[in-house]
């Protein structure tokens, strides 16, 4: 599955980061960086789990 | 006994989160998800922020700050519908429409839905002034007060907690002339006087009139809602806005062995008992400050998390430890903060940001934890979690990451 994120509505919580830390960052400005987008087998319940906490829904997985 | 029937008796996040984790941790019979609400879960949160607010990124006028993905945990959704009953007996579920629903496990996250101030003089029938006196807890509550709000109402709002404020600072955003009735400074409750002083002259600076009052009436006079301040203080208003707290939906279990002293408290690990858990806004549970009820989103989250796993694990799952995260904006100010409050007194520790008004602080709290805010402050959550753990020092660059 590929994580999607909706740039726009990104606050900045980066509770995503705490959730799949190894899957994105927020950079020094506070902007979400995806840093592997394409997430499968363990790192999917990861990003599965960033998307979920997010209280804007800024990410999504879509089919890779 | 492996768990062939899960019901989970609430469709919000910490019903939906429920659902995520269970079939995370490797739960693949039969779920069914009860949800009094007719939609899939939102973000509440959203409610009070972006959608007041009007930035909601986009301009068809439609409410989007609040969707979610689409559920992927393949449970029965039963969407409007409302538990009834509970027999721990038999265990079963009943539901309003008379059906019922077995199961093996149980959660229980109900939630909690938003106390009125028109109920609060007597326990009898809605008393006059229901009318006017708008809560804000579901998307339809959001969509009724932002219509009301366009009119450009004079509001007022009771309540001085997080809600109230970001309900406030909504309508003053939308034009409306607002008034504020709260107990004591606006926030001190939740986050302390330092913070809430920070937000109050915000607030007042953009216009907004606080005015203090213990227990309120409501008083519809025709024309206009009247609240009355218990010295006898009368305030009138086109809409009257209330946000004075929650009360957990746990009517539906009454005559239950499940409640102690009228409250659901879980164990370390979400449990009630061994077949059945709760999460989210109906539940207490145990912290590092006491057994507590704590309606928030990350709260909810994390508390589903650890309950879908004591279901179905048990004395092998690991233990709840509660780190709270809070967030609020309101009146041009965006506060993030990861720790317990409120806070006593001033920082002992604030780096201003590269904005005016902008900073990250913390707080050396009596019983050797840390708080630490960030206002008006772009900050991932892990690194502000280290500031609240290992103070300043954690930030610097090439410091150990935490263990």
């Amino acid at each position: 599955m590929r994580i999607e994120l909706d740039r726009p509505r990104c606050e900045g919580h980066g509770l995503c980061e705490e959730a799949a830390p190894t899957l994105m960052h927020l950079d020094d400005d506070g902007e979400l960086v995806i840093d592997v987008p394409d997430a499968e087998g363990a790192d999917l319940d990861a990003a599965k789990a960033a998307v979920r906490v997010c209280p804007v829904a800024a990410l999504r997985l879509a089919a890779a | 006994m492996t768990l062939q029937r899960i019901v989970v008796v609430g469709n919000g996040i910490a019903g939906l989160t429920a659902c995520d984790s269970l079939r995370s941790a490797g739960f693949d019979g039969e779920l069914t998800v009860v949800g009094a609400e007719r939609h899939h879960p939102y973000s509440r949160p959203a409610l009070s922020k972006a959608l007041l607010h009007g930035d909601d990124g986009n301009s068809d006028g439609a409410l989007r700050a609040h969707e979610l993905p689409p559920p992927t945990h393949e449970a029965t959704e039963l969407l409007g519908v409302s538990a009834t009953g509970l027999d721990v007996d038999a265990r079963l579920v009943s539901l309003d429409g008379g059906g019922e629903l077995p199961y093996d496990g149980l959660v229980i996250a109900s939630g909690s839905r938003a106390k009125r101030l028109a109920s609060w003089q007597s326990g009898g029938p809605q008393p006059e002034g229901t009318s006017r006196e708008l809560t804000l807890r579901t998307i339809e509550d959001a969509v009724a007060l932002k219509e009301r709000v366009s009119d450009r109402p004079s509001v007022i709002v009771v309540g001085g907690g997080p809600l109230g404020m970001e309900v406030a600072s909504g309508c003053l955003h939308m034009g409306c002339d607002v008034t504020l009735v709260s107990g004591a400074t606006p926030l001190s409750r939740q986050l302390g006087d330092h913070l809430a002083g920070i937000f109050t002259s915000a607030a007042i600076g953009r216009g907004l009139r606080v005015v203090g009052g213990g227990k309120a009436r409501l008083v519809d006079r025709g024309d206009s809602a009247t609240v009355v301040l218990a010295d006898g203080t009368e305030l009138e208003a086109d809409l009257v806005v209330t946000a004075i707290g929650d009360e957990p939906n746990i009517d539906w279990l009454a005559g239950s062995p499940l409640l102690t002293d009228g409250s659901l408290r879980v164990d370390s690990r979400g449990r009630l008992r061994p077949d059945i858990v709760a999460a989210g806004d109906v539940a207490f549970f145990p912290t590092l400050r006491g057994v507590q009820r704590v309606p928030l989103w990350t709260s909810a989250i994390d508390q589903a998390r650890v309950a879908a796993v004591g279901l179905l694990q048990g004395d092998a799952a690991p233990e709840f430890n509660f780190q709270p995260y809070f967030w609020t904006e309101g009146f041009g100010l965006s506060l993030k903060a990861v720790g317990f409050t409120p806070v006593a007194g001033a920082p002992d520790y604030c780096e201003p940001g590269g904005e005016s008004g902008s900073a990250l602080l913390r707080w050396d709290n009596p019983d050797g934890s840390g708080t630490a805010a960030a206002l008006n402050y772009r900050i991932p959550i892990p690194r502000l979690r280290r500031l609240a753990d290992a103070g300043p020092a954690a930030l610097r660059p090439n410091a150990p990451a935490r263990v």
